[in-house]
């Protein structure tokens, strides 16, 4: 099969959308000629015209505002956020308008647009661009988010949110756009609440998304060379979350770490770890660990940022403690 | 059809207001729009006006008055006469006048910890009426540290008791009266009955009992100790399930110095320690054995349908369905070969595993043999026979394995799924 | 006079008493306790929301405001399922999840009120975006109040609506006060000035004049539908309540003297319906008529919300997400 980069995935996939759906467009800071930053989008400005791939002014509430104006009347947008961290100046947008209308307004209303956006720290790119806020977003009812590990996961999560009829927030890291997966030539989409076992094992679950499923892959490499087994899987989507997977999973291994680059505390591994401790409790052999960013904003100096993100030897050696039943964090 | 006049909401966070004036008297006439009466609240004081025209009738709230919101507190009528007598006023706040307090020693809730403000009423230890001393224990309070008994502190008849069981009172609130002389009619009242922010009524010769000479009771009691060797066993949740599931006792590995937490690879450990207590080795000796009669059709058919949906090894899907939800390892022994299966939530994923199995299937569904009775053995043991046209299936286990309600649950389950396997599937 | 002008002017009539009633109705419903929640009253404002939507179809949007009853009604709502959105009952526009300030009848093209003040400026913006990007001819009104006009937003998407044409009507109703404060003490300048400096066409109205709203809106409607848009109003009105159905104490703010001016000379409903009878368009019994058949419908309205039965518990989680 042909292999191709996590960017150009993400082109072909709103490409494909855009020729199917003429009501699909694309908004953002830089998406035409300049087809952002990452150049991600390069080239649908040429196909597609400056109609549909619309260059806006610097101002994310306003141009998300408008999205979710379009989507409310029958336009399906796809919003490009140039960094994860300016989520926060969409927050009424996002949170108060987008994600409430369907309710508010006793389900007549819908909002189906995409708001794509990145992840990742290890850039160098300091406190302002390299957070992974996904856990914000997941925590506001009405808003689904997707996490894609690879070129195979963006194109075809991508397709899912354009079709979606609710506002899908999808977080790409930024430092997966030039890795290269194998992408089939044919069309495909993935539903949205779909796990992906990426590689069974029977010791221990590894849980991890976007950037973190690389260092569970890793990691689980290395604990296969000391005869520990551990099953590797990627949620794909943490809202939806397919929990009778992860907890299918866990209840074979009996032990489960999960890891997240967002923050560790209140985070999406806490969610995700509570989950299982809620409903596989008694099929618990250790704790569930998390295996978040550390609590401080990214700092710049690369001393400093690489030790703030999980890496696949910190997972090895929480796995091996967990399955030699050494007690973690016991007081 | 007359239009009630209520008492406004006026303010977010307001329940009640105050009538500082009447505007118009009863019986005159009024326009919608007319200013009616003058409220006051905590925030500001305003004029109410009419919203119907009519005649002002039937007041029954005065100035000066505080009125619930909500509450009619007039009507306008078509005419000044429909004065209604009808519209009564809403439920007292006092007591009634007809059960009188009967005079005597006012006895209160008496404060028993430092930071108290109110104790629970949890019982009357005396009967309404009955004589008492001054050491009778009269009631029992209960606070967030302790329960204990007051005694009454006073001679007396307990004439009155003004809260029932299961009431918190505040302290230095009056909680029963004691009187010289037999009451010819005792009272018994409600805390809630007493009008709010009415103090207790100033009355001679109050007794408050000392808390001191109190029976007072501990604590609750703690919880029994997990084991009775105290201390709690640290433990797994799976280890604890699965040691309640065989029968197996945790303790037995403190008592032989095994280091804790104590994971699933420990139970190992405690099944390999000698059997110390003469009443385990009976049990562990005991046996079950249970038969079930089935169908054969049904086995059949699922198994070519496992083979069309791609399960091309009929031994796993065979264990798949059987294992699902009872085992996570199963092997199916045959003519002496036997081979484990991994159980997994769908069929397609069940594959063979090294591990141990933690049930077995025996088919001698091509064999001679008409019955057996073999004993337990290391894990439970299910056993296919043919049986004419149909099969009989046997469960073997130790009563340490698998409880008696246990066993017939599994025997169940496994024989319904292999007559009517198509039916779980779903 | 011809006889659709008579249909329209009369219509006009009936759809400002129509808010003023539906008003009167729930400031008793909240008096009384009977409603939960609090709400905010459109009474004063009517000429506004009648003028306006008046000038629109139902093919053309709107976006309102915590205000918004008054808009809800001139867009073309029913009092039943008004009242019962203000009950929080299941018949109610927004099934009861809503309530006064998510009120909208979404089929007449009510994009829905807004809680938060301004938020709703990018909704009105977006769906002219996607009326311009498809072709359409529909024309979207945002409504806000003089406060919104503090709110950063508005200016980023009068921006994109200039630099791209958009068809977007702002509609500001200038009552006066943001909230408990003069608005001449939170807004520097003029406030249609702001909307000139990106070149958007201004004008400034009397709110309480509703065939000037009406005549204004119509024009702007049509130039807006040719791409002409877009277009910034300011239309000068008055609250009569307070802030909100609580706020019963404003002379800090506000005189009585003042309040009193506004309702006695100024008032939308008084002024027209003398100017109908003055140009024998209705006689006072027919205004009486149409006066007492609103007040008729409001009260079987209520009474039909009151008896009404609320959601049922398990639509609690239903419509988080859509199909």
């Amino acid at each position: 099969m042909r292999e191709i980069t996590l960017s150009q995935a993400v082109n072909e996939a709103i490409a494909e959308e855009m020729r199917r759906d003429p009501t699909v467009f694309l908004m953002g800071e830089d998406v035409a000629e300049a087809g952002t930053p990452f150049k991600v989008l390069s080239g649908l400005v040429e196909e597609f015209g400056t109609e549909r791939v619309l260059d806006t002014p610097i101002s994310e509430p306003g141009f998300v505002g408008m999205a979710v104006g379009a989507a409310m009347t029958g336009a399906r947008p796809i919003v490009d956020l140039m960094f994860g961290d300016f989520i926060y100046l969409v927050m009424d947008q996002l949170c108060n308008q987008a994600a409430k209308q369907h309710y508010m307004s006793g389900g007549k209303l819908t909002v189906p647009m995409v708001l794509r956006t990145n992840m990742g720290a290890t850039r160098r790119s300091a406190a302002q661009h390299s957070q992974s806020l996904q856990a914000i977003v997941a925590h506001i009812p009405g808003l689904k988010v997707a996490m894609p590990s690879s070129a195979y996961e963006a194109k075809g999560l991508m397709k899912t949110a354009i079709r979606d009829n609710n506002p899908v927030v999808i977080f790409e890291d930024k430092l997966m756009y030039q890795d290269k997966a194998p992408v089939p030539e044919e069309e495909y989409l993935i539903p949205f609440g779909e796990a992906h076992v990426k590689r069974e094992g029977s010791d221990i679950t590894l849980i991890g998304t976007s950037s973190m499923v690389q260092v569970a892959e890793k990691a689980a490499e290395m604990l296969a060379a000391e005869g520990i087994s551990a099953e590797v899987i990627d949620p794909r989507t943490i809202v939806p979350l397919d929990e009778a997977t992860l907890l299918a999973s866990v209840k074979k291994t009996s032990r489960a770490i999960v890891i997240d680059e967002g923050h560790q505390s209140y985070g999406a591994t806490a969610e995700i770890a509570s989950r299982l401790n809620e409903k596989a409790f008694y099929h618990l052999d250790a704790p569930v660990l998390r295996m978040g960013a550390m609590d401080v904003p990214v700092p710049f100096s690369p001393a400093l940022e690489d030790i703030t993100v999980p890496t696949a030897e910190q997972v090895v050696e929480n796995a091996r403690k967990l399955c030699a039943g050494e007690m973690i964090h016991a007081a | 059809m007359p239009h009630d006049v209520t008492m406004p909401q006026l303010g977010m966070a307001q329940d009640a207001g105050r009538i500082v004036a009447w505007l118009k008297a009863a019986g005159d006439p009024v326009a919608k729009g007319d200013p009616l009466f003058e409220v006051e609240t905590d925030k500001a004081t305003m004029e109410v006006e009419a919203q119907a025209a009519g005649f002002l009738t039937g007041i029954v709230a005065s100035e000066g008055d505080d009125v619930p919101v909500g509450q009619v507190i007039a009507q306008i009528s078509e005419s000044a006469e429909a004065d209604s007598p009808a519209l009564a006023p809403s439920a007292p706040t006092t007591p009634h006048e007809s059960d009188a307090l009967p005079d005597g020693k006012q006895i209160t809730m008496p404060q028993l910890g430092m930071a108290q403000d109110s104790g629970q009423m949890v019982g009357w230890l005396v009967e309404l009426g009955t004589k008492v001393g001054p050491d009778d224990l009269l009631f029992e309070v209960e606070t967030d540290k302790a329960t204990m008994e007051v005694p009454a502190g006073a001679s007396g008849y307990l004439a009155a008791t003004l809260a029932q069981a299961g009431e918190d009172v505040a302290v230095g609130a009056p909680v029963a009266i004691l009187t010289a002389d037999a009451p010819d009619s005792p009272v018994a009242r409600s805390a809630a009955d007493a009008a709010p922010g009415t103090p207790p009524a100033p009355m001679a010769d109050v007794a408050e009992p000392e808390a001191a000479p109190a029976t007072a009771a501990a604590a609750p009691p703690a919880k029994a100790p997990v084991t009775a060797e105290g201390g709690r066993i640290l433990a797994s949740p799976k280890a604890r399930r699965l040691a309640l599931e065989q029968g197996l006792d945790l303790s037995r590995l403190v008592k032989s110095s095994h280091p804790q937490p104590y994971h699933v690879a420990d139970l190992e450990v405690l099944r390999s320690l000698p059997d110390d207590t003469a009443p385990r080795t009976a049990t562990a000796q005991a046996s079950r054995r249970l038969t079930a009669r089935i169908k054969r059709a049904g086995l059949e058919a699922f198994l070519d349908w496992a083979q069309s949906q791609g399960v091309e090894n009929r031994d796993a899907a065979l264990a798949g369905l059987l294992g699902m939800g009872h085992a996570e390892t199963l092997a199916i022994e045959r003519m002496g070969r036997a081979e484990c299966f991994a159980i997994a939530r769908r069929l397609s994923q069940v594959a063979p595993s090294e591990r141990a199995p933690e049930l077995i299937l025996r088919d001698l569904r091509g064999s001679f043999v008409q019955d057996v009775e073999l004993g337990a053995e290391d894990v439970p043991v299910l056993t296919l026979l043919p049986k004419g046209k149909g099969l009989t299936l046997v469960l073997e286990c130790a009563a340490d394995h698998i409880s008696a309600p246990g066993a017939l649950d599994l025997l169940n389950t496994v024989a319904g799924r292999l007559e009517q396997p198509l039916r779980h599937l779903q | 006079m011809t006889k659709t002008n008579t249909e329209d002017y009369l219509r006009m009539y009936t759809q400002m008493v129509r808010i003023r009633t539906f008003e009167d109705n729930a400031n008793q419903l909240y008096l009384s306790a009977k409603m939960p929640g609090l709400t905010h009253m459109y009474s004063g404002e009517e000429a506004v929301a009648v003028g306006i939507c008046e000038a629109l179809t139902d093919d053309d949007r709107i976006t309102s405001t915590h205000r918004g009853h008054g808009h809800c009604v001139a867009k073309g709502a029913e009092f039943k399922e008004m009242f019962c959105e203000l009950l929080g009952k299941a018949e109610g526009y927004c099934r009861g999840k809503g309530g006064s300030m998510h009120i909208a009848d979404q089929s007449h093209g009510n994009l829905g009120a807004n809680a938060i003040v301004g938020g709703s400026m990018g909704i009105a913006t977006g769906s002219a975006l996607r009326a311009k990007l498809q072709g359409s001819d529909d024309v979207t009104v945002c409504f806000f109040g003089d406060g919104a006009t503090a709110q950063g937003l508005m200016y980023e998407v009068m921006n994109m609506a200039a630099l791209w044409r958009l068809p977007v009507i702002y509609a500001c109703e200038n009552n006066g006060y943001s909230e408990y404060t003069k608005t001449e003490e939170i807004a520097a300048g003029s406030i249609t000035a702001r909307a000139e400096a990106f070149g958007i066409e201004s004008h400034q109205v009397d709110g309480q004049d509703v065939l000037a709203v009406n005549e204004l809106t119509q024009k702007l409607v049509e130039r807006a539908r040719k791409g002409e848009g877009p277009f910034f109003l300011e239309l000068m009105t008055y609250r009569y309540h307070g802030h909100h159905v609580g706020d019963i104490n404003r002379e800090y703010y506000r005189s009585k003297d003042e309040e009193k001016d506004w309702k006695e000379n100024r008032d939308p409903i008084i002024r027209f319906r003398a100017w109908l009878v003055e140009q024998g368009i209705a006689t006072e019994d027919e205004i009486e008529a149409i006066n007492a058949a609103i007040e008729k419908d409001a009260t079987e309205a209520v009474a039909y919300a009151e008896a009404a039965p609320y959601p049922d518990v398990s639509e609690v989680d239903m419509h988080v997400f859509a199909a």
